[in-house]
């Protein structure tokens, strides 16, 4: 269960998400800003806090590819390593305590808006 | 230092937690309940009370605050000692199998069984980013006295509904009051946002705090806007209204087998450590489903488990608690005091 970030955020990152992540689960990539899916706890202040309308509820994605793409991709911003970095992210249990990331998924780094 | 022994600690007064509570009394043992939060609710309190919640058995729909009411005021039936405002620091299991729950402000709880119902962990409000060093010299989390505040210069940091409430609270009783946000939209709700501007509240927006100074409490605070003008606001009291965080609660640290920092339980409801407990949100087991529903049915299969680690004699089951002596005591004339019954079936 978890809340996924979409390609709105592309070069926006706003982060009104992360101001309201009861949980600190929203980890700030290079490009976007990216939601752990083991730490989320699906509560939706994210949701509604994204002025981009970026942010969707993973069982929502079903049947529509762009979002089960971007599905797919939040949990591999943890679960795969990252370009120029030496290993994968994981579950570090709260984004303050790492910082911004600085790196993206290569989706997303390839992104052209 | 211990204070008095108990048959179980219930730790977090969340759903799972106020039910577990309720449940101990009904099986007749004496239970403590812990929370670091001011009042009772966990996560519903902090973050949907007004939401409505579809999906708990027997109520077609309940806001949080009032699914939460009901809980407490069940889970008060058998009168346990209710803590709040209290963390839970460590587990410490005893040579003779029972336990020391360790508390940040009432020492060591002692008790035969432990039920750990900490959801997400301590939930506590978001430290500010700059200026938390101020805390309990100027610099607060929560308004408990607005009398206090007479008089003085308020600055409150946040955009949400929780700035907006503390601002207008404070504004009869403080010389000034301004709020300093981030961003330039506020995600409060637009009533709140005009009455604060009716009120004559500060609205100072795209904007941070970047210095807290004072002497030996706090005097001003330094906001620098987007634009990089900066400002100097007179501040005697900065309320941090930025929501809140909740910290993971160690689990390893206090010896418990885990999967994806959530406690393993069996169908027990028994942790790696026999004698210690998990339900709700803080549990997992293979399928589990972390709702409010399951949860209260971990709650009941845990105490009924614990009342049998206590006691080995003791029978699993509990009896039907329709039985009018085993019924809660303010329940026995059969009134039905929570839930208003307002219509018959085939009416």
């Amino acid at each position: 269960m978890t809340y996924v970030i979409g390609k709105e955020c592309i070069d926006v990152q706003d982060r009104s998400c992360i101001d309201v992540c009861p949980v600190d689960c929203i980890y700030e990539g290079g490009r976007k800003t990216y939601i752990n899916p083991t730490e989320c706890i699906d509560c939706g202040a994210c949701e509604l806090a994204c002025p981009e309308v970026a942010i969707f509820p993973a069982r929502k994605a079903r049947g529509n590819a762009e979002w089960e793409t971007f599905t797919r991709d939040n949990a591999e911003f943890f679960s795969e390593t990252l370009p120029g970095r030496d290993e994968a992210l994981g579950d570090p249990g709260g984004a303050g305590a790492v910082g911004a990331i600085g790196a993206d998924t290569p989706l997303v780094a390839n992104w052209s808006r | 230092m211990t204070t008095e022994s108990r048959d179980v600690v219930v730790v977090g007064a969340g759903p799972a937690g106020l039910f577990a509570t309720y449940y101990a009394g009904f099986r007749g043992l004496d239970v403590t309940l812990v929370d670091a939060q001011s009042e009772a609710g966990g996560q519903v309190t902090a973050l949907y009370p007004g939401k409505l919640i579809h999906d708990v058995a027997g109520f077609p729909a309940i806001t949080g605050s009032g699914l939460v009411a009901g809980l407490l005021t069940q889970a008060k039936e058998y009168s346990p000692r209710l803590l709040f405002d209290t963390d839970v620091t460590g587990l410490s299991r005893l040579e003779d199998g029972t336990f020391d729950v360790l508390t940040s402000n009432r020492g060591a709880l002692h008790a035969k069984t432990v039920v750990l119902a900490t959801g997400v962990g301590g939930i506590h409000p978001r430290p500010l980013p700059v200026g938390h060093e101020w805390h309990g010299r100027g610099v607060v989390y929560i308004v408990s006295d607005v009398a206090s505040h007479a008089g003085d210069d308020v600055v409150v940091v946040g955009g949400g509904d929780s700035a907006l409430d503390w601002a207008l609270a404070l504004r009869p009783a403080a010389r000034t009051v301004t709020i300093v946000h981030r961003r330039r939209a506020f995600r409060a709700h637009a009533a709140l946002l005009a009455q604060a501007e009716r009120e004559g509240i500060g609205l100072v927006t795209e904007a941070e705090v970047v210095a807290v100074d004072g002497d030996h409490r706090v005097r001003q605070v330094l906001v620098r806007l987007d634009s990089g003008e900066t400002l100097d606001l007179p501040a005697d009291t900065v309320v941090g209204a930025l929501g809140l965080l909740s910290a993971p609660t160690p689990f390893p640290e206090w010896g418990l087998a885990v999967r994806q920092r959530k406690v393993l339980v069996d169908s027990r409801m028994q942790t790696s450590v026999p004698g210690v407990f998990a339900v709700g949100d803080a549990s997992t087991y293979d399928g589990k489903v972390a709702l409010i529903a399951t949860g209260f049915g971990e709650a009941a299969t845990a105490i009924n488990n614990a009342a049998v680690h206590i006691d080995p004699e003791l029978s699993l089951m509990p009896g039907h608690s329709t039985d009018e002596e085993l019924a809660p005591p303010t329940t026995r004339t059969g009134q039905v005091p929570v839930v208003a019954v307002t219509q018959e079936v085939g009416a």
